[in-house]
């Protein structure tokens, strides 16, 4: 057994050094497109964070007129409290103007033209309005009621902007997945032919081995390790290229102001960790198929 | 030790490579096939290794029908046969020893009966001392010495010669045929194909004589016609 073990490792790194070029294509191609399978999965991860982040905080902000009469803001505020089934009362805020401001400082930060148009004076009060009730219909009423209310500008839901990125992420997703399904493809075809070319090579070999009674398995395997040890290759250079990636959109994303929600598409280690695993495997299957449909095609036995 | 009933191979939809065929080669004969290019020599062969499936007929071998032979069965068939060429069909990254050994090591010997066997067949075959050469380095007498010991290293029931002398002077020719005639005296059945009239000539051994894919003579110590 140990024999047959270190036949099929010998044959296999012989079978390797023989196609370098060949090898080394199709190991890089299953790197770049495992890289991308495990990018897609990290903008997932981060596009949930921001989501599931939102969704615990603030589900509706009602703004106040920058001109309103403190009678009119005391009812709202009032309204807002009589309502303890829906909201949580506890965490109902109130940002003034000043603090509006200052938020709006942040919120704005990329869109200088937005905040030119902003003064103290002019700039909307808000309450944050922290929702008891998962119900979106409920909160959707709610909000619909204060609108009506005097005094105030305007209310808007957590829930459309998580439509927006709901949306955004549903369309990277689809690209992002997409690509790496055709990417893993061509690296199934590259591995595939890598195995034809060496079979090829080998046929004489091969020829000798069948007259001589080796067994298909014994021919097949050095093969199979062949395809399987490049789709793991390419999978162990992906997750060192995920790893990179990762450690450089944490230490930017950390540059940014908190609060901005930004923070929240960090991707926690232990989570990329299980991507890396996952890559290996599908790297290890991907190789194992392509060389192993290379050999049952091409070995004739 | 191999039997044919009404055998016969089609390749495409051209004439039969092989026709109706019928013959029965008791363990330990030396049978020659003779017959021109062409005339079915290498098919029957084939047939008799399971490298191709007759369209009508059996072959049996050593008491077995291989043509109803499961595909994984097929190896360990091999392994009672040893296979000679008129190319020899060496590996020419391998020296002589591993050229065969490695006959050895793919049906799973273990490496101290390969370093036992080896030596053996390479003396028995006079290329002792030679262990260590690259078939570019040896003559093609030399060359087919080393086939042959590859294909007795496993000491096979069936011995299946290709045109062994095909490619190889009188004098040459005549020493392998002294060595195929050593195997069959220790009791291993051979089928030679051949078109070389001096080898069948001075064995007078049983010649089965083709004419396109038909077997028109089967004589006990026959000559070439």
């Amino acid at each position: 057994m140990i024999q047959r073990l270190s036949y099929a490792f010998r044959e296999t790194i012989a079978s390797f050094r023989r196609n370098v070029t060949l090898s080394v294509a199709a190991v890089i191609t299953s790197a770049v497109s495992l890289l991308l399978v495990g990018t897609t999965f990290l903008i997932q991860r981060a596009f949930d964070n921001l989501l599931v982040q939102w969704r615990g905080d603030v589900g509706m902000i009602v703004f106040v007129r920058p001109d309103v009469a403190p009678e009119a803001l005391t009812f709202i505020k009032q309204n807002l409290e009589s309502q303890p089934n829906v909201i949580d009362v506890k965490k109902l805020e109130y940002l003034d103007k000043t603090q509006s401001f200052a938020e709006a400082q942040r919120v704005f930060a990329g869109d200088p033209t937005t905040l030119s148009l902003l003064s103290i004076e002019t700039i909307p009060s808000q309450f944050k309005v922290v929702p008891k009730t998962t119900d979106p219909e409920l909160v959707r009423s709610l909000a619909n009621q204060y609108r009506t209310l005097p005094g105030v500008a305007g209310v808007s839901l957590a829930e459309d902007e998580f439509d927006v990125i709901s949306t955004l992420s549903g369309f990277v997703r689809t690209v992002t997945i997409g690509m790496s399904l055709v990417l893993l493809t061509v690296a199934v075809i590259l591995i595939w032919n890598t195995i034809r070319t060496a079979i090829f090579a080998r046929r004489r070999e091969i020829e000798v081995m069948k007259l001589v009674g080796a067994t298909d398995w014994f021919i097949r395997v050095p093969f199979i390790l062949e395809g399987l040890i490049q789709g793991l290759a390419g999978a162990i250079v992906s997750c060192g290229g995920l790893w990179a990636l990762n450690r450089a959109w944490t230490s930017g994303v950390a540059g940014f102001k908190a609060g901005t929600g930004v923070s929240s598409l960090v991707v926690p280690g232990s989570y990329v960790n299980g991507i890396m695993i996952a890559l290996l495997v599908i790297g290890a299957v991907a190789g194992g198929v392509g060389s192993g449909v290379a050999s049952s095609k091409f070995l004739d036995v | 030790m191999i039997r044919l009933e009404n055998v016969s191979k089609m390749y495409g939809s051209e004439l039969p490579a092989v026709r109706d065929a019928s013959f029965d080669v008791p363990k330990g004969e030396f049978v020659f096939l003779v017959g021109p290019s062409g005339s079915g020599k290498s098919t029957l062969l084939r047939l008799m290794n399971r490298q191709e499936r007759p369209e009508r007929g059996n072959v049996w071998v050593a008491g077995r029908n291989i043509n109803e032979m499961a595909n994984s069965q097929i190896p360990y068939l091999r392994r009672t046969m040893g296979n000679v060429f008129q190319d020899y069909k060496l590996l020419p990254n391998k020296t002589v020893f591993e050229n065969v050994a490695f006959a050895l090591e793919v049906i799973g010997k273990p490496k101290h009966v390969i370093g036992q066997q080896v030596p053996q067949v390479l003396d028995l075959v006079g290329l002792a001392g030679k262990e260590d050469r690259f078939p570019h380095q040896l003559s093609g007498g030399e060359q087919q010495r080393v086939s042959i010991a590859r294909a007795f290293v496993n000491r096979p029931l069936i011995l299946l010669a290709d045109e062994p002398t095909g490619n190889l002077d009188p004098a040459t020719g005549e020493g392998i045929m002294g060595l195929l005639d050593a195997i069959n005296r220790t009791g291993t059945t051979i089928v030679m194909a051949t078109h070389d009239h001096r080898v069948v000539n001075a064995m007078r051994r049983r010649v089965i004589q083709l004419d396109r894919g038909v077997i028109v003579r089967d004589q006990e110590r026959g000559v070439y016609e």
